[in-house]
């Protein structure tokens, strides 16, 4: 596979290592009261969806970033890919209009 | 001698080979096959299961039957098709599945019981007893039917691999391949062609029509020429691409020297992996053949190979260049092989065409509306019976092509599942939608295989495929040759009683497809693994379709409501050799040698592979007869005296930035961030399901720098974790992580005389308690002003330090150290010794950290801060680890002279050794001399209140027990004064 | 200076040199190297007076030369310097910036030739990334027989490699076995 990096363009597979699930980023709150929950769920149970997924990979041969790829897993499309630092930064929330 | 004129062999120049031992001779240009032919060989092997005499039937790679032992020794390799064969002088090739000599195979029995072999057999008869499967009847079918045998000795060949980019690839280089090649060539586009023969022109080079009002040969070479002229054309002849991958990368490997002797200096293949933009798959057609009664025997073949041999290579199928051969066909191209024999004078006794409108292109015999419906000769085509409106005649006849109509090569176009899709008007498999992306067919192998129509389509396909990347290019001037007549119909097999082959290579018949049918074995996923057909080294390339004809037939079906059958990598079979790359033994994969590494070598230590790296594991001296007399005497040294080992293989982690305080904090379990600059800590990494995964030390070398040390085998993945930390959970943090494990040559520096040792080398460094005291660290400078960095940490248990230096000068400083301590008992240990020492004083290691324990168990539940979030905190709390109570203890057999047996599993005494009374295993065990006996360390259930208790370590493996004593893990210096020395 | 002798990351005191038809190899010991990572916000710095370059990136003076290697992350590379501690030099340069010494985490080979197609066709052998984008002006991180490694391109006619010292033997094989190959 050909993963598209957001700074140096198509690059080979075999340059990074797969993470999976990109909801890996979400990591949840340790002071939450449900913390032990959130967590059991955060680490054992994730999505793996048969078709469009986000997932990590790591530029471990490259330039060492960890990218966000969505690929579609029955096709091996690749849809998009960024940098892990720039999907993780918090969305600004815009207000529901009146 | 079948020799007859023209061909495209070089007959100036005589190569001589042997077959079975016996001498022929052949020319340049000829493969093993057709020079066997030229020699009147018929006979080229035995089928697989029935050991029925077979000969050549194809012409290409597609072929089921001429296989062989090529080469001697241990360049050896069976299964190599004879037609692909190409000959150079001293070739050596032997015919296999064979007992005894190749024209009376004592398991040609097994024809004669054929009615006990047929489809399903293996699966019915040989289910019980169980216990016979492995040891009796699997070695003899193994024995039995089997393909060719193995040398058994190391390949001497060298291979590579290599990668290539380009605009466009081009596979297959026949009509359509070359337009598509020309081109894209001409319009500057980067265009790799491939071709799997050693000769460009594919089909082309088998038929006698000009182009372009001058001989095929001479257009293709003209066209090479301009192609070899263009720098953005690469050209890979002998070339197969076996495989399409994701995103337009493709598997090639080319036979470099396969047409040599010996490779000599070259490799002898070579693995390309081929990124393309687009592809266009130009892999030609492959003739289908009708079975009928009997039609396996050396002679009978299939027509377009006939053809191929008589224009190509100048020989006839017949032994004796008098003998009649006939034509089998249901369409007009059977007819063209038929005219193309008869230009070469071989006479040709007619041609039995299954249509009742059969139209007679020329001047022969022509029986319409009629079938072959038997053959005789047991080890060559002697006669063939015709049968026509019921009359039955038998007519002699030495050689016999069949023609079926030709299946494209859709192979490639498949790899991604595309279903290839059934097309009625020519009666084949086209590609279908699914194909793999930027994928382009043209030529035979989407159904246009007419040369005029060949050409045309490659050239479009190239021009739409370049538009597809946004590169524009014109479509050049091709010849067009008038379309000759190309009609069909539809005959799939001749009906009979007796066996009409349908696989050769696997020996399945229509018998067998019936038999499958009866059996409900319908779907062709199930047919083929019911009756083997389509499998081995051609796949089924000249079996499949018409195997789904006749289940079509069988069922009441159609073709495409029966099914379709798609291929996977290979397109050819690959030698493991080839895949590996080239790289085996010694650089199979990359070593990573330690700073000290010279050094080490000339103290005649010996290595081992630790990861990557060869590290020192002793140094064994004169008049040591065993390792463990080394690895004693070098653990006494170090308690004794001072010890040197080289630790540079740990990882080394440079953490600096303004928020490098914080980030720690979070990644390891223990408190962190109260480490004082100048101070090491000993810390934890958890994974975040709370499991212990690596330990290391954390050096603070400035307010905003630090040094993080991981284990030997977690370097990597410590790293790649900790920039998930930075990149993926806490962007916000300002923190660089960079790995210095290479910029530094560590050496520990171990036992009480380490301090005197030391101080021999450092510039003005005061090394005393008060001033440098255990887990202090420095930058300092060391022999006259080299830099270095001093760690005051120890896994011995001992006085210790780690000393940093620039990697080049390592060596240097172990040297000048070695010299300097001499006085002092100094002792250079390897990995067995560290080991021992640190399982004397009880330090967990990769044995006890392997992802399955807690920092409970291990003793370190105390550190596991509750004061802050890092990773695994939070899971570490879960009831299922904080409730586990296994802690590590240490072990000791009762009777000091028994063994602790390390994975040996431990049981309270007097309860049964089962799963349900387990009550931990032993981590790590060795002999050590500081305590004088066998010493283990191991996880035991309540083991941190059990001390002094018996237990017993079963090793069912070995079928032993032994008694053990719990002790605490630290065999020495429990209270930790002799490394606060 | 101290009084002991360096070894290169080949285990020799001297650097190696092989040729093959029109390739030749060899290890450049006295180049350094460090590394150098902006901290969050701060501007970008001017070491030696080279303009950082953006992603794949490398420029290079008569004497240094800046290699992009990662989101606000470059190597800079030096001549002659090899035995010197260069961080210093590169931190004095750009003191607000975060600087670590890779001098000896690497080992650099350059593969010469007077044609440079030939460097090409033994890239084609060595790496995964097209020859025509391993050009001056560029520097590509990838794997060569599952190493790591940095590739620039000084001058049309020099391919340096940067491998991890402890590879360097395996990189060696690598390189001048296939160079011999392509000559024979």
């Amino acid at each position: 596979m050909l993963i598209p990096h957001p700074l140096l363009g198509l690059r080979d597979a075999e340059e990074f290592v797969y993470l999976g699930d990109a909801s890996l980023m979400q990591r949840p709150d340790p002071d939450s009261p449900t913390a032990l929950t959130d967590f059991c769920d955060y680490v054992f149970l994730r999505d793996n969806p048969a078709g469009v997924h986000r997932e990590l990979w790591f530029h471990e041969q490259g330039d060492r970033s960890w990218l966000v790829v969505t690929r579609n897993t029955l096709t091996h499309e690749i849809l998009g890919a960024e940098l892990a630092t720039d999907a993780a930064r918090p969305t600004v929330t815009q207000e529901p209009s009146a | 001698m079948t020799r007859i004129r023209g061909g495209l062999i070089d007959r100036g120049t005589s190569l001589s080979f042997t077959f079975d031992g016996k001498t022929y001779s052949g020319h340049p240009g000829d493969t093993l096959a057709s020079a066997l032919l030229a020699n009147g060989v018929r006979l080229m092997g035995r089928s697989f299961k029935y050991h029925r005499p077979r000969g050549v039937f194809a012409a290409g790679s597609e072929e089921p039957n001429a296989m062989v032992e090529l080469r001697e020794g241990a360049r050896r390799e069976p299964n190599t098709r004879a037609t692909v064969a190409e000959l150079y002088e001293g070739l050596v090739a032997k015919s296999q599945n064979r007992v005894g000599p190749l024209s009376c195979d004592v398991l040609a029995v097994n024809d004669v019981l054929s009615p006990f072999f047929a489809a399903g057999f293996y699966y019915k008869t040989f289910m019980w007893p169980r216990a016979f499967w492995e040891k009796l009847y699997e070695p003899v079918i193994r024995r039995a039917a089997g393909l060719g045998q193995l040398s058994m000795q190391a390949d001497p060949d060298d291979y590579d691999s290599g990668f290539l980019h380009c605009d466009l690839l081009v596979i297959g280089g026949g009509a359509a391949g070359l337009a598509a090649a020309l081109t894209t060539g001409r319009a500057g586009a980067r265009v790799v062609l491939a071709d799997e023969d050693f000769r460009l022109g594919g089909r082309l080079l088998s038929e006698r029509d000009p182009l372009g009002g001058i001989p095929a040969v001479d257009w293709i070479a003209g066209l090479e020429a301009e192609l070899d002229s263009l720098p953005n054309v690469r050209i890979l002849r002998r070339t197969t691409v076996f495989g399409a991958y994701d995103h337009g990368i493709y598997g090639a490997v080319a036979r470099v020297a396969d047409h040599l002797k010996t490779p000599g200096a070259q490799v002898r293949q070579s693995l390309w992996r081929i990124t393309a933009k687009r592809t266009v798959l130009a892999a030609g057609a492959t003739e289908r053949h009708i079975p009928f009664a009997d039609n396996d025997r050396p002679g009978i073949m299939l027509a377009g190979a006939m053809r191929s041999y008589a224009n190509r290579w100048a020989v006839t199928p017949q032994a004796h260049a008098a003998d009649p051969v006939a034509i089998f066909t249901n369409n007009d191209d059977g007819h063209r092989t038929a005219l193309d024999l008869m230009a070469q004078e071989v006479p040709v006794l007619g041609v039995i065409d299954t249509r009742s409108d059969a139209p007679k292109l020329g001047d022969y015999t022509l029986f319409p509306d009629a079938t072959v419906t038997g053959s005789k000769g047991r080890l060559g085509l002697t006669q063939i019976q015709i049968t026509r409106a019921g009359q039955s005649t038998w007519v002699d006849c030495a050689a016999l092509g069949v023609s079926g109509g030709w299946n494209p090569n859709v192979h490639l176009a498949s790899h991604h599942r595309g279903r290839p899709v059934w097309d009625a008007a020519t009666q084949s498999f086209l590609p279908g939608p699914g194909g793999p992306e930027g994928m382009h067919v043209a030529g035979a192998a989407a159904g246009r295989g007419q040369t005029g129509l060949a050409l045309a389509d490659g050239a479009k396909a190239a021009v739409a495929a370049l538009a597809q990347i946004g590169m524009s290019a014109s479509l050049p001037e091709l010849p067009a040759p008038e379309a000759t007549a190309d009609t069909l119909t539809p005959c799939w097999h001749v009906p009979s009683k007796k066996r009409a082959w349908v696989d050769f290579q696997n020996d399945v018949t229509v018998k067998d497809i019936a038999l499958a049918h009866q059996e409900n074995m319908r779907p062709v996923e199930h047919l083929k693994r019911w009756t083997t057909l389509g499998m081995a080294t051609d796949q089924g390339k000249t079996a499949n379709v018409t195997a789904l004809a006749v289940m079509a037939e069988l069922s009441g079906k159609s073709i495409p409501e029966t099914g379709t059958t798609i291929f996977r990598p290979p397109y050819t079979g690959v030698a493991i050799s080839a895949l590996g790359g080239g790289d085996s033994g010694d650089s199979f994969r990359p070593r990573r040698l330690t700073p000290t590494h010279s050094w080490a070598a000339t103290r005649g230590a010996v290595f081992t592979e630790v990861g990557a790296w060869m590290r020192a594991q002793y140094y064994p001296q004169t008049g040591e007869t065993h390792w463990r007399q080394t690895v004693d005497r070098e653990a006494k040294a170090v308690r004794a005296g001072v010890g040197l080992c080289d630790v540079t293989t740990l990882g080394k982690i440079d953490v600096q930035g303004a928020d490098a305080t914080t980030f720690l904090n979070r990644v390891y379990a223990n408190m962190m961030g109260t480490l004082r600059v100048g101070r090491v800590r000993y810390g934890l990494m958890l994974r975040e399901d709370g499991f212990l995964y690596d330990d290391g030390t954390c050096a603070r070398l400035a307010e905003d720098h630090y040094v993080v040390t991981t284990t030997t085998g977690n370097a990597g993945l410590v790293y790649r974790n900790l920039e998930f930390a930075r990149q993926c959970l806490w962007p916000e943090l300002d923190v660089h992580l960079i790995s210095t494990t290479d910029a530094w040559a560590q050496i520990a520096v171990a036992g009480p005389n380490a301090r005197s040792l030391l101080s021999r080398i450092v510039d003005d460094f005061d090394l005393s308690n008060d001033a440098f005291p255990f887990m202090a660290c420095s930058t300092l400078t060391i022999c006259n002003g080299l830099r270095a960095r001093l760690f005051r940490i120890s896994f011995s248990g001992e006085l210790a330090y780690e000393l940093a230096v620039p990697a080049r000068y390592g060596n240097a400083v172990m040297q000048r150290l070695a010299e300097q301590g001499a006085d002092l008992g100094v002792t250079p240990y390897g990995i067995e010794a560290l080991s021992v020492l640190r399982i004397e004083k009880g330090h967990a290691a990769g044995a006890e950290l392997n992802g399955q324990t807690t920092a409970d168990m291990s003793g370190l539940g105390m550190m596991v801060s509750r004061k802050k979030d890092s990773i695994g905190v939070v899971m570490s709390r879960r009831d299922g680890l904080a409730q586990d109570s296994r802690r590590m203890v240490g072990l000791q057999p009762v009777e000091p002279t028994h063994t602790v047996t390390p994975g040996a599993h431990l049981f309270a005494q007097g309860d049964p050794q089962d799963m349900a009374h387990d009550q931990g295993w032993i981590t790590s065990a060795c002999y050590s001399p500081h305590v004088g006996s066998s010493i283990g360390l191991g996880f035991l259930l309540q083991g941190d209140n059990r001390m002094g208790e018996i237990v017993i370590a079963a090793n069912p493996l070995a079928g032993e027990t032994t008694q053990l004593r719990i002790v605490p893990s630290h065999f020495v210096d429990p209270e930790g004064e002799r490394l606060r020395a | 200076m101290p009084d002991l002798t360096p070894l290169t990351a080949l285990g020799h005191d001297q650097p190696q040199s092989v040729t093959y038809g029109n390739l030749t190899m060899g290890d450049c010991p006295d180049l350094a190297l460090a590394s150098l990572a902006l901290r969050r916000d701060a501007p970008v710095p001017l070491p030696f007076g080279l303009d950082l370059p953006g992603p794949g990136g490398y420029v290079a003076s008569a004497e240094v030369a800046a290699i992009w290697t990662g989101p606000r992350q470059w190597m800079i590379e030096a001549k002659a310097k090899g035995c010197t501690d260069f961080a210093a030099q590169v931190k004095a340069q750009a003191p607000d910036a975060i600087v670590t010494e890779q001098t000896d985490g690497w080992a650099a080979f350059d593969i010469t030739s007077p044609d440079g197609a030939a460097i090409g066709r033994l890239l084609e052998k060595l790496v995964n990334i097209d020859p025509g984008t391993v050009s001056p002006g560029t520097a590509s991180r990838t794997s060569l027989h599952h190493m790591n490694v940095l590739l620039v391109r000084p001058d049309p006619c020099c391919l340096r490699i940067w491998v991890g010292r402890s590879f360097a033997g395996s990189l060696w094989h690598a390189v001048i076995g296939a160079a011999g190959r392509q000559a024979a």
